[in-house]
């Protein structure tokens, strides 16, 4: 299977024109085109594809993920040790950190607003705040990432000096303790955390509205309603429990998702995570960088697949016991 | 109970909106600083600017990219530099003595000089770098250049000698453009993968203070400058890729210098006096130029009253108002406007449509029934390429619509750098492009022009070939005389006009927006740039950012 991903993506990437000696500094009359093609038999880029690939399989098979073409031989995924003790970091040990931050602050984000948007507008449906949620979860579906983030970038980094624009550290801000240095990356995170789960609302608050819908309209939930129980009790103990199950085949397929990070919204908010690394990567033709990237990525897809499985069977004793699959 | 519950959510919600709103009405204004005309001169202070790309490393052999060589440029020094109006100047170097058959170039360096880290800078250091460039196993595109020296020597550690097979007139400028690197720390080490790339050691005004992958470089003063101390004690690089992010930084005081656009020069800040009182604007005109470059091997171009058709059906004045807003000039020579090189009396083509029929029709080409020029039933058509930039895009709309009304039919198509580059240029499979020119301060350019430059992957890839030039070009490689390089570099650029294969259409201004706090700053700028005294700049203490370190 793996095998098969990484076979595919290696040709298509190769299946584009260009090279990493193809960039656009290097369309300068200093370089030419024999220091070029030089650069090309270094980097094996003159060898057929399936040699390339052979190459980089036998290296991936011992975790090997190679060096970047255009970042001076930067390690891939970790750092490595010179015989100096100089360490250098590796291009995905770098960029992975933040991007993860991101997504899981985002996915509890998502997720906890969108059970109680969900659960509202169930209990409400078909009234004014039923439909203003979903109003305002499609707008935020729809608004344009980038523009409501310029729009927030100015209101609340130019007009109001709240919070900062971009980056994720103030100046200077290795002169301060961790706590607020812990601080200081948080502000830097609400815009682009905020900006980036908004759009994720409106799927996942539908899918809790319409679960819960499909819950309080069966039988145990009459039963318990007769039993005398609580409307709280009612909704929160027996309702949601049960509505919220197929979200953990949401999450496990959001797994892959956390290692991937939005172009747009890094370049906006000048942070140096994976989208930026893929894209930049890409348009420089930066084939081992690419190919880790999608190696990891697709090893994710299907761990996820597997973790949504078995945590749907932990949670459901239903599944567990093969009545329903 | 459901209704009790949603109460309270909705009572919670609109709380914190009523917040939001309160916060949002305390808005606190700026204090707006009063600037004077004369600071006094005080060292220290962080400049903070703004890249839209990470240095790659910092070895500039190797790098390539803008962004390495602007950093490493404040590290490492060549032999010889270029001064304000751009003549070679000594800088590690104090003087160079030509030998008389023109083919030794004899370095004697300057008294004092060290490395960062306290070790003396040798012609050892300089030998090593020139082995270190031409080495084969060195990972850089620029080896060409060095490769032409046949003998290279330190006989002391203040002489470095070089000698050349035949008399090589741009090689005064490739030893202003090769970064002097440590033969100490380097001697052992893989130059394609060492940590020197990320931590180096230099010996110009700056030393790497510290490096933030993805986020910042910051440079400190290095006290054992070749060059001197500099004002500034730090400066810090901030790495925002989205230009609109780094105006909104600019505009909230957070970056002190960037790159602006045309429309943010002449739209922007005159409407927003708030802007003006706080921030300077600088324009300079960079080494370079925009042109539209004909396939010379192809029908329709191998006419030259086609291609001087065309150059008279393009007015370059719309394409500077509409393109750059006004900031930029008309060329008519291959060169930087106002240095030397540039031949005083030629002038660009001028808009004439009319003489652009007549030209199309004594070629033989008539206007067919939907008023296209046509020729033998061939219809004159042909297709822009241009890759993803939004200036070259909106230039060549211009051109379009200008060759449209004289009866030319003109496709545009934008492509994605590597894949123009690769499937297009190198095959030669394209009619014309739109495209830019970044050219190094020497008069050289051959290869650009010369014939023999036609290969895959060459310069001279719209096929120019002239006999002429090609003299002129061996020539000016030989010629060490500045004043009759002069003289045989306005002859080609003569030729290169006349022959119009390509149509000069603008060189544009690279604008600044600089914050007031940082003074010293030469306006209008030299032909060096406004860079060229970066190390005389100073922030005076008064208007200094508050900040938690430094």
């Amino acid at each position: 299977m793996l095998i098969g991903i990484s076979l595919i993506s290696f040709f298509i990437m190769h299946l584009a024109p260009g090279d990493v000696t193809s960039n656009e500094a290097s369309f300068n009359p200093k370089a030419s085109e024999e220091s070029r093609q030089k650069l090309r038999e270094l980097y094996n880029l003159d060898k057929p594809v399936i040699v390339q690939y052979t190459l980089w399989l036998k290296r991936i098979v011992k975790l090997d993920f190679g060096r970047s073409f255009s970042s001076h031989q930067r390690p891939v995924l970790w750092e490595e040790k010179d015989k100096n003790g100089n360490i250098t970091k590796g291009l995905i040990q770098e960029s992975l950190p933040i991007t993860l931050l991101i997504n899981l602050l985002g996915i509890v984000i998502i997720f906890s607003v969108s059970i109680v948007l969900g659960t509202l507008s169930a209990i409400k449906q078909n009234t004014w705040v039923d439909r203003s949620i979903t109003l305002f979860v499609f707008i935020g579906f729809a608004i344009p990432g980038f523009w409501l983030a310029l729009l927030l970038m100015y209101w609340t980094g130019v007009a109001n000096q709240w919070l900062p624009i971009s980056g994720l550290h103030s100046q200077g801000y290795l002169s301060l303790d961790s706590f607020s240095q812990t601080l200081d990356l948080l502000k830097h995170l609400i815009l682009p955390v905020f900006v980036s789960s908004l759009s994720g609302l409106a799927g996942i608050s539908l899918y809790v509205r319409n679960g819960m819908l499909e819950v309080l309209h069966q039988d145990f939930i009459t039963t318990a309603r007769s039993k005398g129980l609580s409307e709280k009790k009612v909704i929160f103990v027996h309702a949601l429990k049960n509505a919220v199950l197929p979200l953990i085949t949401i999450v496990g397929l959001s797994i892959p998702g956390l290692i991937g990070g939005s172009v747009i919204a890094e370049s906006i908010f000048a942070i140096p995570g994976m989208g930026k690394l893929f894209y930049d990567s890409v348009l420089m033709r930066d084939f081992p960088v690419i190919m880790g990237i999608l190696t990891i990525g697709s090893v994710l897809t299907l761990f996820g697949n597997l973790i949504a499985d078995l945590g749907y069977a932990w949670a459901d004793p239903r599944v567990r016991k093969g009545i329903i699959r | 109970m459901t209704h009790h519950l949603s109460q309270s959510i909705t009572r919670a919600m609109l709380l914190f909106f009523l917040i939001l709103l309160i916060t949002s009405c305390s808005n606190n204004d700026p204090e707006v600083i009063d600037y004077k005309d004369y600071y006094e001169l005080q060292s220290g202070g962080n400049l903070v600017n703004a890249m839209v790309g990470e240095p790659s490393n910092l070895i500039a052999m190797i790098a390539g990219d803008s962004a390495s060589s602007a950093i490493a440029g404040n590290i490492f020094n060549s032999l010889i530099k270029y001064d304000e109006k751009l003549n070679h100047a000594p800088e590690l170097a104090a003087k160079w003595v030509i030998s008389n058959d023109q083919k030794t170039i004899t370095f004697t360096l300057k008294d004092n000089l060290f490395w960062a880290d306290g070790k003396a800078l040798t012609s050892e250091d300089v030998l090593f770098t020139w082995k270190l460039v031409t080495d084969p196993k060195t990972r850089t595109p620029y080896a060409s250049d060095y490769l032409l020296v046949t003998k290279a020597s330190a006989p002391n550690p203040k002489t470095f000698v070089v000698t050349y097979a035949e008399t090589y007139a741009p090689a005064i400028d490739t030893w202003a453009s090769l970064h002097i690197l440590p033969k100490h720390i380097l001697e052992n080490e893989d130059i394609n993968n060492t940590f020197f790339s990320r931590n180096p050691t230099g010996s110009s005004y700056y030393q790497l203070d510290q490096w933030i992958s993805g986020q910042q470089v910051t440079l400190k003063a290095n006290s054992k400058s070749s060059q001197g101390p500099p004002n500034i004690s730090y400066l810090t690089s901030r790495i925002i890729p989205d230009t609109s992010s780094q105006f909104l930084e600019l505009t909230a005081d957070n970056i002190d210098l960037m790159n602006i656009n045309p429309i943010q020069h002449q739209r922007v800040f005159p409407a927003r006096k708030d802007l003006g009182r706080k921030i300077n604007l600088y324009k300079e005109l960079g080494n370079g130029y925009t042109y539209l470059g004909f396939n010379l091997k192809k029908e329709p171009f191998n006419d030259i009253n086609v291609r001087r058709a065309i150059n008279y059906a393009i007015d370059k004045d719309e394409v500077i108002k509409g393109v750059l807003l006004g900031l930029g000039e008309p060329v008519a020579s291959p060169y930087k406007p106002g240095t030397r090189w540039i031949n005083p009396e030629l002038s660009p083509y001028p808009y004439d449509p009319e003489k652009a029929l007549n030209l199309l029709k004594a070629s033989g080409y008539q206007k067919n029934e939907v008023g296209l020029f046509a020729k033998d039933g061939k219809v004159l058509a042909f297709e822009i390429l241009t890759n993803q930039n939004k200036q070259r895009e909106m230039t060549a709309v211009l051109v379009q619509r200008r060759l449209k009304e004289i009866g030319i039919d003109v496709t545009i198509r934008v492509i994605e750098w590597a894949s123009f580059i690769n499937r297009f240029i190198k095959t030669g499979d394209f009619n014309a492009v739109v495209l830019g020119w970044s050219l190094s301060l020497d008069p050289d350019q051959y290869n650009i022009w010369h014939s023999s430059q036609q290969g895959p992957g060459q310069f001279n890839f719209i096929g120019y070939s002239n006999k002429n030039v090609d003299k002129l070009l061996e020539d000016g490689r030989k010629e060490l005389d500045p004043n009759k390089r002069e003289r045989i570099y306005h002859k080609f650029s003569e030729h290169l006009l006349s022959d119009s294969p390509i149509v000069y259409l603008y060189a544009g201004y690279g604008l600044s927006a600089v914050n007031k706090r940082v003074q010293g700053i030469k306006n209008p700028a030299p032909p060096a740039g406004i860079y060229h005294n970066s190390y005389e700049w100073f922030m005076p203490k008064s208007l200094r950012r508050n900040e938690m370190a430094n």
